[in-house]
């Protein structure tokens, strides 16, 4: 009676896993406004892949922000795995981060208003995969890596379910940003319809843990038309701020502070990954120039009063959007998952420190520097 | 399309492992019985609750990389470069030296990991079980005495740690861990994470993989069922084949079918 029972169970489980396959129709894809809706179904594989981890012409390494060189559209190939990696995140502190691409924050993807992109995602968190070994040909991201491992990112293995949720993609979750195991690769494609600097993160509960061990990222998408200033701008650079919930575990290395992530504690709040990088490695430019700043708020809890002390944003477009233009702000008030750009005129020679003006987050660590020299 | 048809050819599968099993004495000499009582399950989809469970009997650890490779000894079907590719991916005891041999690296009494729910069940039905349901595995892991409140939330707090940096690279020994449950099953938690039978719940899939599913299965209003929910959504996106360094198991058996029956029967 009980194999009985038990059989019984087990059929109901599988039938409930089986209608929900059935409920992935295909879809056809339509336009409304010049916006393309209607993705193919993803598809789930394993594979045997060893190659590089990031693929793709138009991904860097934070703050940097690959060039667009094309007329009109293109379609992007872009290959970015889950990879755990050991990282450091302030000075002596290191833990082994869930991430995409193998550094946290991942790597900033460029592309255009309208731009498709077929995405393959491996999830490799149970096998060492060492991002530092020279890849130019497969992207620029992997040289910036090899050239400047700031977080000195050593391969690791910690296998779990993970997935992608890029906030630049308009598609059903449930397909496309569905949670594969380890060892699983996704591929999908997306449109970038809407122009903005968009975060991604991993989206398999807890979100709050998975995005705090380090699964986000963001996608800088440019709008066709541009922005009216464009000509303008001299200088071109990405900021995300974002916290960690970090306790020492029982042996060197830092781990996940499930109460402090709770109660909304950070240990760090940070500028692009790491407590200092951004003081280390400060930002260039020269008196007169104007600078544009891409800044998203990664979160994933904390809201951020982004300033610049010393300078007044010329021009603010809230999300990145064209249409959204604001003038002579001192602060933007970003929250989770929120972004703008912003372009700034520096005014003269010296140092402008970048800071959330939430000053218990600022001395957390979420300050940099942008260093000027003089007017050329 | 295709997904379904994967699916149906494992609903076929299962029904052949379930077939297939050959009864065996024991694996592990002492299965601890745990008697049946109740526990409050997480899944939202649960009501009426708690969940009753029946008397059944557990191993007391994981079982080892020595107790799989008697197993693959006298089961050629299931050796690394035998398996059928339906029952396995391809890192099914990858970190093994060979089919017979886990080399100097992998030692005897850490637990068995890299093989697919498929190998974990023809294991238990070999060793005269089966793999414990997810109801069984979680009441047993329930049963942990705490002096108070604030030292389960402790407990809770270390785990979510463990979950946060499972370290696959240095399995410990089982037996190790230092905890065990009030009947003396051991290292349910901090060691590895572990098959059971029907790891997918059935449960509606709307809600099953969700960011809203965490705040759903917070019934009991703590960090323990905090640290369960991610054991149970860590659990449901695996699939049968899937073989990961941090997954690995340990068998049931039924109740009335003790130690010493199973023999007498044989
Ligand atoms: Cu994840």
């Amino acid at each position: 009676m009980r194999t009985f029972i038990k059989t019984i169970t087990l059929l109901t489980f599988l039938v409930f896993s089986a209608t929900h396959y059935l409920a992935h129709a295909q879809t056809t894809e339509y336009t409304i406004d010049g916006m393309t809706f209607g993705m193919p179904e993803a598809e789930v594989y394993t594979e045997d892949y060893d190659g590089p981890a990031v693929v793709g012409e138009t991904i860097t390494m934070l703050p940097n922000l690959a060039p667009l060189d094309y007329e009109g559209n293109k379609h992007h190939d872009i290959r970015m795995d889950i990879l755990a990696q050991e990282i450091e995140v302030a000075d002596g502190v290191r833990y082994r981060a869930w991430t995409f691409g193998g550094t946290v924050p991942g790597p900033v993807i460029h592309v255009k208003e309208g731009d498709r992109i077929t995405f393959t995602m491996q999830n490799r968190s149970d096998e060492i995969v060492d991002i530092s070994e020279p890849g130019a040909e497969t992207s620029p991201y992997l040289k910036q890596i090899s050239e400047n491992p700031f977080m000195n990112p050593e391969g690791s293995i910690m296998p779990m379910p993970h997935s992608m949720d890029f906030h630049a993609g308009t598609v059903a979750k449930d397909d496309k940003w569905r949670t594969i195991a380890p060892g699983q690769t996704i591929k999908f494609d997306w449109v970038a319809n809407y122009p903005g600097t968009y975060i991604y993160h991993c989206g398999t509960p807890s979100v709050l843990m998975h995005t705090a061990m380090g699964q986000h990222g963001v996608v800088v998408v440019s709008p066709k038309d541009g922005y009216p200033t464009d000509d303008q701008v001299d200088r071109e650079y990405v900021v995300v701020q974002s916290e960690y919930y970090l306790t020492k575990g029982p042996g060197e290395l830092y781990q996940y502070d499930f109460e402090a992530a709770q109660a909304r504690n950070p240990s760090h709040v940070v500028f692009n990954g790491h407590q200092t990088v951004l003081h280390d490695q400060p930002l260039k430019a020269n008196a007169g120039e104007r600078v544009r700043l891409h800044f998203s708020n990664n979160g994933p809890s904390g809201t951020s009063s982004f300033h610049v002390i010393g300078g007044i944003f010329d021009r603010v477009w809230l999300e990145g959007h064209p249409f959204n233009e604001m003038r002579g702000m001192q602060t933007v008030l970003v929250g989770a998952s929120g972004s703008a750009t912003i372009d700034m005129i520096v005014p003269e020679e010296g140092k402008y420190i970048l800071i959330d003006h939430e000053f218990a987050d600022a001395e957390k660590g979420a300050t940099g520097t942008l260093k000027a020299g003089p007017k050329k | 399309m295709t997904n379904f048809i994967q699916h149906i050819t494992f609903i076929v599968l299962i029904l052949a492992t379930f077939m297939a099993g050959s009864e065996q004495a024991f694996a592990q000499e002492n299965p601890i019985q745990i008697p049946g009582g109740s526990f409050h399950s997480i899944l939202p989809e649960v009501e009426g609750e708690p969940i009753e469970v029946e008397d059944f009997y557990m191993d007391e650890l994981a079982v080892t990389n020595a107790d799989f490779l008697e197993f693959l000894e006298q089961n050629e079907e299931w050796r690394r470069s035998n398996i059928p590719a339906i029952y396995a991916d391809s890192g099914y005891l990858k970190h093994w030296k060979d089919d017979l041999d886990p080399g100097e690296n992998v030692k005897p009494y850490q637990p068995v990991t890299r093989i697919s729910w498929f190998a974990a069940n023809a294991y238990c039905r070999w060793a005269g079980g089966r793999l414990p349901t997810l109801n069984e595995w979680e009441y047993s892991a329930q049963l942990m005495d705490f002096d108070s409140a604030e030292e389960m939330n402790e407990f809770a707090n270390e785990l979510m740690g463990w979950y946060s940096a499972v370290d696959v690279q240095n399995t410990k020994t089982v037996g190790s861990t230092d905890i065990e449950n009030r009947h003396g099953i051991k290292d349910q938690f901090g060691l590895i994470m572990e098959w059971v039978e029907d790891f997918k719940p059935p449960i509606s899939n709307e809600i099953s993989l969700d960011c809203g599913t965490v705040g759903r299965m917070q019934k009991l209003g703590n960090t323990y069922s905090y640290a369960a929910s991610v054991r149970y959504i860590t659990r449901m996106s695996f699939n049968p084949k899937m073989t990961t360094g941090m997954v690995g198991f340990r068998c049931a058996y039924d109740a009335g079918k003790t130690k010493q029956q199973a023999e007498k029967s044989l």
